[in-house]
């Protein structure tokens, strides 16, 4: 499953969509390939800022679990559930 | 890696497209941040350790100063005013003796509401009874016990000079009636109409009784209205026709009943304007019905004749917000559009009004995390259990308390007995000493009215084998 993961966060990261992204600090949003704008939630927010950072799934999946002190198995099955919803939205 | 991101409450993380036209004016925020711990002086916290949840919780005070307030300002404008408490808004028995300990009568709908008014101490003489149901029976307690009567029917018209007749007695009554105000949907299931002519029927019928007087006129022009120059126009209505029934049939009128439906600062669906702005204060509904009543019986003043006495059977806006729920949120999820939800231990059930009021909803705990849209449901197996379609809300965790107001009309008695028990309604008193003023239902409550016949009465599945033939209950039956 985190193989099927990371392919998918590469596809994400390959053509640069995540580093195009704007992102302001209070989770808003803006794709300029298409125009569409987002809000992130606060999680979300720390997540996709791990992740344009370059951090693997298990690495920001840790730091989540660390920094909210859930434990790994939420915090691995919750960003899974983010990254099927980056993908569909990028 | 700085700490910005740092909330106290976990939350999944989300992404939630904008979508055109789902923004609105007022932003993504909710429009209620404060965060209350406290309700009428007492720790939310400590309700609920002592109560449970959910619970209902009155304000003594509150209501106390509620039904000061509207008799003051239609006092103050005329003289003679009777607020007649509207037993079907809460007919919670320490709500109603409170109300009555202020002066209040009671102002019942049907035989049980008549019959717990007495059960109160309410004299017959300081109820008024109106409803389109009223038996036999009922009628012949209330005649004998001096109640007044308003008619909603001929059938009911004719069983009261029937009873007056057997008791041998003359009973003063009014009729309800219901004429177009040009403000409101009429109400024309109650009452005698007064356009069509059954109004005018109604009196000759009462004329034509040795045992009953018309004395009063009763109308109620609907409920949560917040134009408050309906009213102007049902008074004028109601003293244009008490003034007929004078200069045409000799009739004195000395009462005039204009019922109910002043609003509460609820927020209904579909307005799109804030209680605060959208509900007019009492004071001008007062106006309204006051300078009518003034103006339309000067002739009886300039005649040194006695005014009528007004009646004004307002419930809701006397206990709306003299209660508020507190409920707690047993599991959250995301719909699949997106939304947030929570599930909530109270649903409509217990909030019938959901159905009609978007109620406001404020969290007892600082908020983390984003404001999003959010839809909270209650906990039952049915669809239509949603106390709020859409609130911006934080994040909510499982024990998150909430607390929902104002929830003290229409709820303690129109709830709903389906699958989950009712919870404790308590009172806070003007001390901020709490008591329970209602208990919560349990098992006992449930089985009280239960009767098992004969064939059926066995403690336990295993029990079944005892029958007299040694058989099950099946076999038993197909045997005989």
């Amino acid at each position: 499953m985190i193989e099927k993961m990371d392919t998918l966060l590469q596809r994400i990261c390959v053509d640069g969509r995540l580093a195009k992204l704007a992102v302001s600090e209070t989770g808003f949003i803006f794709d300029p390939q298409t125009g569409q704008s987002f809000t992130l939630n606060q999680t979300g927010l720390l997540a996709l800022d791990l992740l344009k950072r370059g951090n693997s799934l298990e690495m920001t999946a840790q730091y989540m679990s660390d920094e909210y002190e859930v434990t790994m198995d939420v915090a691995s099955s919750s960003l899974e559930a983010f990254l099927y919803q980056l993908g569909r939205y990028l | 890696m700085n700490n910005n991101h740092k909330v106290s409450v976990w939350e999944p993380p989300f992404i939630q497209p904008h979508r055109v036209g789902a923004i609105n004016k007022f932003g993504n925020r909710g429009a209620k941040e404060n965060v209350m711990r406290e309700i009428f002086g007492v720790s939310i916290d400590d309700l609920v350790d002592q109560f449970g949840s959910p619970v209902f919780v009155t304000s003594e005070h509150q209501l106390r100063m509620n039904v000061r307030k509207i008799r003051r300002v239609f006092e103050r404008r005329y003289n003679q005013v009777i607020h007649g408490w509207s037993y079907k808004t809460n007919y919670t028995g320490a709500i109603c003796r409170i109300l009555h300990q202020e002066g209040s009568w009671a102002e019942v709908v049907s035989a049980f509401e008549y019959e717990k008014a007495r059960s109160l101490g309410v004299p017959g003489n300081r109820i008024i009874f109106n409803g389109p149901h009223k038996s036999k029976a009922i009628l012949e307690r209330a005649i004998a016990e001096g109640a007044y009567l308003q008619a909603d029917h001929m059938d009911e018209l004719k069983m009261i000079e029937q009873i007056a007749s057997e008791q041998d007695r003359i009973v003063k009554i009014g009729i309800r009636i219901n004429f177009d105000t040009g403000f409101t949907e009429p109400w024309s299931r109650f009452g005698f109409n007064l356009e069509s002519g059954q109004a005018n029927e109604a009196v000759k019928r009462i004329s034509m009784s040795p045992h009953v007087r018309l004395t009063g006129l009763h109308s109620h022009i609907g409920t949560f209205i917040m134009e408050p120059r309906a009213y102007g126009e049902q008074v004028k209505t109601m003293c244009r026709f008490m003034r007929d029934l004078d200069d045409i049939d000799h009739i004195n009128i000395d009462t005039l009943d204009i019922g109910g439906g002043f609003p509460s600062k609820n927020a209904l669906q579909r307005v799109y304007l804030p209680p605060d702005q959208a509900v007019p204060d009492i004071n001008e509904y007062a106006d309204a019905v006051c300078d009518a009543l003034v103006e339309e019986t000067r002739y009886l003043e300039q005649s040194g004749r006695a005014l009528p006495r007004l009646i004004i059977e307002s419930g809701r806006a006397i206990v709306d917000d003299a209660q508020v729920l507190i409920t707690s949120v047993v599991g959250t999820k995301r719909l699949p559009d997106g939304r947030r939800a929570a599930i909530l231990d109270a649903g409509t059930n217990l909030l019938f009004t959901s159905y009609w009021y978007n109620h406001q909803v404020q969290m007892t705990r600082e908020p983390g995390g984003v404001y999003e849209d959010t839809v909270l449901y209650g906990p039952l197996c049915m669809n239509i259990d949603v106390v709020r379609q859409s609130i911006q809300m934080p994040p909510l965790v499982y024990g998150d308390r909430l607390v929902v107001s104002p929830v003290g009309a229409y709820n303690n008695t129109q709830w709903l007995q389906f699958i989950e028990y009712r919870p404790n309604v308590v009172l806070v008193h003007e001390d901020t000493n709490v008591s329970v003023i209602r208990r919560a239902e349990n098992l006992a409550v449930m089985n009280a009215q239960d009767e098992m016949p004969a064939h059926l009465s066995y403690r336990t599945m295993a029990d079944e084998g005892s029958l007299p033939s040694g058989k099950t209950t099946r076999e038993h039956l197909i045997r005989r």
